[in-house]
């Protein structure tokens, strides 16, 4: 780490407005500047990627005035006085996974959630790639478990029940020149990084598998061990398979503060109740960095960075099979991401996207019209069929990078009973199933040292899940009905959703009786007509299950309001 | 014949579904029809508004009363109607066609000679229309605003706005009005209104509703529930002009952007999509691209009032009935670049086209326009209007067979504008 020349960097850049300074092995970035793209660019200068030792961001910034994070409404004691063996802070696809491993053992474990559902940011607005791990620097851990992750994809998805397709990646070039050089490429990737079977194809063979590729692409690198997965769907999976055995989830759970005492967490303060926890774990995503801060424990920073997708008509999905993108040489190098792509999802839509946009805001995920721009000039060189007109639907995620660029899973540096498992973004979907399996075991193995835990007998990793009747033939279909008539009364005609797998998803081990819970789970309203013909009918459904009068249902949070009451007669009838 | 054979299976079973049911019958045919929904009627039983049946029954009906009389002429001819009943593909075989429908009793596969596909349409949304910000609650299409108000008779909007001016829209606006809410306005993207005059007078200027043409929503606010809206003054090709942006309160945002006919099992079976339409590609026995193959109503091309797709259902309901495989001998009939679209797109010369009706809108509004049909380049026939509007859907009832067509024959439609394309307000 030479500081010197970082600081002479900085000086060059900035002027002399902010400095760094070794302090408790991190590199604290401090001073003043106007914007955050400024601050952004001080803390990558001082920042080397993959290094072990992290930059933290103390840079004060007038622009960049987040807002407070989102709490949730209810204030409660449910949880007062709780003692788990481990605290979950976070229900992304991190801390969903987890949860799912460490329940092999006898713990009692608790997952809080502060929004409504699990899966509720950068877990639920990506595009559900499983990477086949190229373009990873070796030494990262983003490169250490890529692989693994990658191959546990197939078991794991059977054992939760969760659709999941080895669908193929093609990486376009449309300059023919270059081929001898990717060549190269991929047999170093090959042989140095074990990504067996990546191979050059020619522009002929790809437009016999992918018959609307733009037509000028002289070649490809096809990386067949790709996959796509529905991302929340694997979440919501991997969190109800937990709590199948024995874990706790409480949504609406929102960490306000800890209490420490010689360097370990003796009580964490939520919005219902203190929790007195022996082992915590934070898998808190965009707010990683400020439970480490509450944990006394801050040694990294996260810098946000925004990304948009769009979902196309499942007619559009007929042009392509796989996920496709093409390389543009000039601008590819010096991008955080690969730049979007397009790919037909786990559910047959075409996605295109994302675009990668940094950004002070943690919890904007609002849409804007140039991010749907962006991707859609770059991607219609990839697929000359891609049109906005296609379009249903389009949503926003923001990633929660280091400015390291790496991820970082280890024990507190100085708090104890203490996990990080944070600077998670891409490819952390396909890393879940392997770093959760790491992380369970770093819990256990610091649990140990006071009692180890007993393996848990009654573990069971299959989770029964809902039934997808539209894809079962006539005759499983029909028995399936004939044992429960609710099947065969299809309630969204896009997504050719029952009310018997709307019930199911109410009756499942985590109950989100929301009309986006519904929606996430069994996919009324995601398809092309976005719940216009279902959504009173799931409205109403969620309503008769719960027993309580249609305006009480809510969209997702609980000021998402749908109606507010009868119009006539029945209290609130003059709703003014 | 098995019990589940049928000469005609008509699928939907609102307006277009059963006028086409009732006519096919009539004709003779076995019919059947299926419905996913658990009462016939369609989107009329949501309509409560009055204005229905004036064409067709030669009084003012509301949409329950509209549909509940042609319920009625159902039940007299015991014609079956599965509701419930949802169908989820559909095979050609020798001829014939193979539909799955689940329902409560299971799967079953009905087979049919000939199908009506009368299968309506759907909303336009708001990411359709490119409506950016955050995702709240409180964003409704009106016909689900509709849904909720008329049916579930649950109130979905204290103060809202309305972005489109279609006929839905603005009958929402009165009906939000009557209900309690206020209304700060339709805001329209194009320069004229989307509706029928009538629907602006009876459900805006009546009730002080302001309609503001040229604007349309970008952007919506809130968290949670919806808190706001930003509207945009748009240029001449609709796109939102920079620096015209401003926020209006409000807690609901109902769309009125257009709607979509609904052609997935049309698709499905390799069905010719006309892309001005986006229905199927019929001829004068609305029989579309594969043989047996009958579309009609909204799901073939979107009409103004449930009387023309009773009357266009009905032909298509007594084509099916009366479909025997011949050979076609089609004929091409072209519209020029006046028509927003015509309908029928061609027609079958080995049938006849004695009186074919033919639907038309034009793309603008336009002044002392004449319509002219030419055959070959010499004009058989012309009509006078004294206005054209997009909104307002044209019919006119025509003798092809009198023309002496071949497959060769250049038949041409075209509008003749005296008054130059003239901006109505």
């Amino acid at each position: 780490m030479d500081l010197r020349r970082i600081n002479r960097k900085l000086k060059k850049q900035f002027g002399g407005r902010v400095s760094a300074a070794l302090q408790d092995g991190c590199v604290v970035v401090s001073g003043a500047l106007e914007r955050w793209t400024d601050v952004v660019a001080a803390c990558q200068t001082a920042a080397k990627k993959y290094s072990r030792t992290h930059v933290v961001n103390d840079i004060v910034c007038a622009e960049a005035v987040d807002a407070p994070m989102r709490l949730p409404a209810v204030n409660d004691d449910a949880l007062e006085g709780a003692s788990p063996d481990v605290l979950i802070i976070g229900g992304g696809i991190s801390g969903a996974s987890i949860a799912r491993e460490l329940t092999r053992w006898k713990l009692d474990i608790l997952l809080v959630e502060k929004e409504p559902d699990v899966a509720m940011q950068a877990s639920g607005r990506n595009d559900g790639e499983v990477h086949p791990g190229v373009d990873l620097g070796k030494g990262s851990l983003k490169h250490k478990y890529i692989r693994r992750g990658n191959h546990m994809f197939d078991k794991v998805c059977e054992d939760l029940n969760v659709e999941f397709r080895r669908v193929g990646q093609y990486v376009c070039f449309q300059d023919g020149w270059l081929r001898p050089v990717v060549y190269l490429y991929c047999l170093w990737r090959k042989y140095h990084d074990g990504i067996e079977d990546t191979e050059l194809i020619g522009g002929e063979e790809l437009r016999r598998r992918e018959p609307y590729l733009d037509p000028g692409t002289k070649f490809a690198i096809s990386n067949p061990s790709t996959g796509v997965v529905c991302p929340y769907g694997l979440t919501i999976a991997y969190a109800e398979n937990a709590v199948e055995n024995g874990a706790k989830v409480s949504l609406n759970t929102a960490v306000l503060g800890m209490e420490l005492q010689d360097s370990k967490i003796v009580s964490v303060c939520t919005n219902r109740g203190t929790v007195f926890p022996r082992l915590v774990i934070n898998a808190a995503g965009v707010f990683s960095e400020e439970i480490a801060k509450m944990a006394g424990d801050r040694f990294f920073s996260i810098h946000p960075r925004r990304g948009t997708n769009s979902i196309l008509d499942k007619k559009a999905g007929a042009y392509l099979h796989s996920v496709a993108s093409v390389i543009n040489v000039k601008t590819q190098l010096r991008a955080h991401t690969k730049g979007g792509g397009v790919m037909r999802t786990a559910h047959g839509n075409l996605l295109a996207g994302p675009d990668a946009v940094e950004t002070f805001e943690k919890e904007n995920t609002e849409t804007r019209p140039e991010s749907i721009r962006v991707v859609f000039d770059k991607q219609k060189k990839t697929l000359t069929a891609l049109s906005e007109r296609d379009i249903i639907t389009y949503f926003t995620g923001v990633r929660a990078p280091t400015f390291e660029e790496d991820f970082i899973i280890e024990q507190g540096r100085r708090t104890k009973n203490l996990i990080h498992c944070a600077g998670i973004q891409s490819p952390g979907l396909t890393t879940a199933p392997a770093v959760a399996l790491d992380v369970a075991g770093m819990a256990v193995g610091l649990l140990s040292k006071e009692q180890a835990p007993e393996p848990n007998p009654q573990f069971n990793p299959v989770r029964r899940g809902v039934p997808t009747l539209r894809k079962m033939s006539d005759g499983e279909r029909g028995a399936l009905i004939r044992e429960n008539p609710d099947y065969g009364v299809i309630v969204c005609r896009c997504e050719e959703v029952s009310k018997g797998e709307i019930l199911d998803a109410l009756r499942a081990p985590i109950c989100v009786p929301t009309v986006d819970g519904v929606k996430k789970r069994v996919r009324p309203g995601m398809g092309r007509c976005q719940g216009g013909f279902c959504s009173p009918l799931v409205t109403k459904i969620i309503a008769d299950f719960l027993g309580v009068p249609v305006s009480d249902v809510r969209k997702s949070s609980a000021a998402s309001v749908i109606t507010y009451g009868q119009t006539k007669g029945g209290e609130g009838g003059s709703a003014r | 014949m098995n019990e589940n054979t049928y000469d005609v299976i008509v699928i939907g079973g609102g307006p277009a579904g059963l006028a086409a049911a009732v006519s096919a019958r009539d004709a003779g045919a076995g019919v059947l029809l299926i419905e996913r929904e658990a009462r016939l009627g369609g989107i009329l039983k949501q309509c409560i508004h009055d204005g229905f049946g004036l064409l067709r029954f030669g009084e003012k009906l509301s949409g329950p009363e509209y549909a509940e009389r042609e319920i009625d002429e159902l039940r007299k001819r015991n014609i079956p109607a599965k509701t419930l009943t949802f169908v989820t593909k559909i095979e050609k075989e020798r001829g014939r066609f193979r539909v799955h429908a689940v329902s409560r009793d299971g799967v079953a596969v009905y087979e049919t000679a000939a199908l009506v596909l009368a299968t309506g349409c759907r909303e336009r949304t708001a990411k359709q229309v490119f409506i950016h910000g955050t995702r709240p609650s409180g964003i409704f299409t009106a016909g689900t605003a509709q849904h909720f108000t008329n049916l579930l008779g649950e109130l979905p909007a204290k103060k809202c706005v309305i972005l489109g001016s279609g006929d839905i829209g603005l009958i929402m606006a009165r009906r939000l009005t009557l209900e309690g809410a206020q209304v700060l306005g339709v805001y329209e993207a194009k320069p004229t209104p989307s509706g029928l005059t009538r629907n602006l007078h009876q459900c805006l200027y009546d009730y002080d509703i302001p309609l503001y043409l040229s604007h349309t929503v970008t952007r919506v606010f809130g968290a949670d529930r919806l808190e706001g809206v930003e509207i945009a003054e748009v240029d001449e090709n609709m796109r939102p002009v920079e620096g015209t942006g401003r926020r209006v309160d409000c807690d609901a945002l109902i769309l009125s952007v257009g709607l979509i006919p609904e052609n997935e099992l049309a698709e499905g079976l390799g069905v010719e999509i006309d892309p001005k339409t986006k229905g199927p590609v019929c001829d004068g026995q609305c029989m579309t691209s594969v043989d047996g193959v009958f579309s009609c109503g909204n799901a073939l091309h979107v009409n103004d009032l449930a009387d023309y797709v009773s009357e266009n259902a009905a032909a298509a309901g007594k084509a099916a009935a009366e479909y025997r495989r011949i050979g076609r001998k089609p004929a091409r009939l072209n519209a020029s670049e006046e028509f927003l679209y015509l309908v029928p797109q061609r027609l079958d010369l080995n049938r006849s086209n004695a009186g074919t009706t033919v639907y038309f809108r034009s793309r603008c509004d336009y002044n002392n326009a004449r319509l002219v049909l030419s055959v070959d380049g010499k004009e058989v026939f012309s009509k006078r209007y004294a206005f054209l509007r997009p909104p307002e859907m044209e019919r006119l009832e025509l003798n092809f067979d009198a023309l002496g067509l071949t497959e060769r024959s250049d038949v041409r439609f075209t509008l003749e504008l005296q008054g130059g394309k003239e901006r109505a307000q």
